[in-house]
């Protein structure tokens, strides 16, 4: 069984995240404990929950295992995906299972012992993350791993897609000490509404470097904040505490911005990016399924905004914030390319 | 052209084949290989008459229609044979059904462009697919 610090009482708790709630009953207090960073994270409000999932995480002595050919719905490195009708099963790598129906708005979450419990504990937050994904999915959104920069006095923002590690965030928060504003972190939501394409906030906190603070001053000792994960430093930082007025809830992307991190080039470089490899850029950040019947949405909403926004490629050099200067020629290249 | 591309085949997009119109065409996305595809619209309305099955010379008639004269022969056949290639259409036993709806405001000749470089096969999490870089 889990290690679990108190007896195995049933724990019920329910998270909000974005349009979705989630009600959950824990056998295992301690794995509740574990993955409330996880759940708690998507703080940013919407006005009402439009679909609600019932969930519960039971303990199982014996691994499941996984069928020799399964992840045809989404190959995660963690998970295999299938999907049998209405009911998606998701395999992880150390014999949990997750479960979800979707016609129901049901999901079983099952969880074998394991000596490793902070690696048992990231694969139960993989399936979380599937299940949320193909929540907002079920209700049109599309999920983007991007940020987002609003410009000062618009709607119109930049989309910045970027694996994690390049410095997304380092660069929203240059922007915001500059009047821009942002969705949050880097977890968006977007979704077609007629010929637009609309982004949506779903966490309102920043993942940041303790180094950040070198450049930002005014976030002071960062290192006072929350971890969130063992595999990096990064602290979680209330973006309203730092840089007060700069959330907004929806914002229209007019431009996205490939972030490049260069070693030993120039502080910033710029390259346009034509049509394709605009598409290339934003489809890059969204994990869409194998199965045509759920990727096609996600597909179309993506090649929607392509067709009808400027992309660009920032490569940005080393310590490049240093110099404030980098940060007035960023905003120089974002506005032309929301002109 | 051989055996498997002769006139008589009738041809299928693959059901993990999915597209998407845009401004002035469409992209198509192979799920099995990730890799995706621009075609203009000439290329778009090809490919779109193998949705229900078409075989080359119904693909050829349609293009007629639409205002192809016969010097666009040889680049029809191009995109039909690329389609082929890239096994984005495989050959089915049915008898086809005329596929309505499918028009072309303004002949030019049809393209279609594979990007270099295919989406992810294995990803991250089912939010952030990219491999994050080590800090």
């Amino acid at each position: 069984m889990i290690a679990a610090a108190d007896s195995p009482v049933a724990r019920e708790i329910t998270y909000f995240c974005g349009p979705v709630s989630l009600a959950l009953t824990f056998e295992d207090s301690s794995l509740q404990q574990a993955l409330h960073g996880l759940l708690s994270q998507y703080d940013a409000p919407w006005p009402e929950s439009r679909l609600s999932i019932c969930a519960t995480v039971t303990s199982r002595n014996a691994p499941v295992e996984c069928p020799p050919n399964a992840g045809a719905f989404l190959a995660l490195t963690r998970l295999k995906v299938d999907r049998e009708g209405a009911r998606l099963v998701s395999y992880g790598n150390l014999g949990s299972l997750m479960e979800y129906d979707m016609a129901a708005g049901e999901a079983r979450f099952s969880v074998p012992e394991n000596p490793d419990w902070p690696l048992l504990v990231e694969e139960v937050e993989q399936h979380f993350i599937l299940l949320l994904a193909r929540a907002w999915s079920q209700l049109g959104w599309t999920p983007m791993h991007g940020g987002t920069l609003i410009m000062p006095g618009s709607s119109r923002c930049v989309l910045l897609c970027a694996p994690s590690g390049v410095g997304k965030t380092t660069l929203t928060a240059a922007m915001l000490r500059r009047g821009w504003r942002t969705l949050g972190d880097d977890k968006t939501l977007l979704r077609k509404e007629g010929n637009t394409v609309v982004a949506r906030s779903l966490a309102h906190r920043f993942h940041l470097h303790p180094n950040s603070s070198r450049w930002f001053p005014e976030a002071g000792d960062i290192t006072q904040w929350p971890t969130y994960s063992r595999w990096t430093d990064k602290r979680v930082v209330r973006i309203e505490k730092l840089w007060p007025d700069c959330l907004a809830e929806h914002a229209i992307p007019g431009a996205v911005v490939q972030l490049l991190r260069d070693e030993t080039g120039p502080a910033l470089s710029v390259q346009p990016l034509d049509r394709i490899a605009t598409l290339n850029t934003l489809l890059l950040q969204v994990a869409i399924p194998s199965d045509a019947e759920h990727a096609r949405p996600l597909f179309s909403c993506v090649a929607s905004l392509a067709a009808n926004i400027r992309g660009a490629v920032f490569r940005i050099g080393n310590d490049a914030f240093a110099d404030p200067k980098t940060a007035e020629r960023i905003e120089a290249e974002f506005k032309k390319l929301l002109a | 052209m051989n055996n498997l591309s002769s006139e008589s085949n009738r041809w299928m997009l693959r059901p993990d084949v999915v597209a998407t119109v845009v401004n002035d065409g469409a992209v198509i996305l192979d799920l099995r290989t990730k890799f995706f595809f621009s075609a203009n619209a000439t290329g778009w309305a090809i490919a779109q008459m193998f949705e229900m099955g078409s075989t080359r010379a119904e693909v050829h008639a349609a293009s007629k229609h639409w205002g192809a004269v016969n010097g666009d022969a040889a680049n029809i056949d191009a995109i039909i044979d690329q389609l082929i290639a890239e096994k984005l259409i495989e050959t089915t036993a049915g008898t086809g059904v005329a596929v309505p709806g499918v028009t072309v405001s303004a002949w030019t000749l049809p393209t279609l462009s594979k990007h270099k470089e295919p989406l992810q096969r294995i990803m991250t999490s089912a939010f952030d697919p990219g491999l994050p870089l080590a800090e």
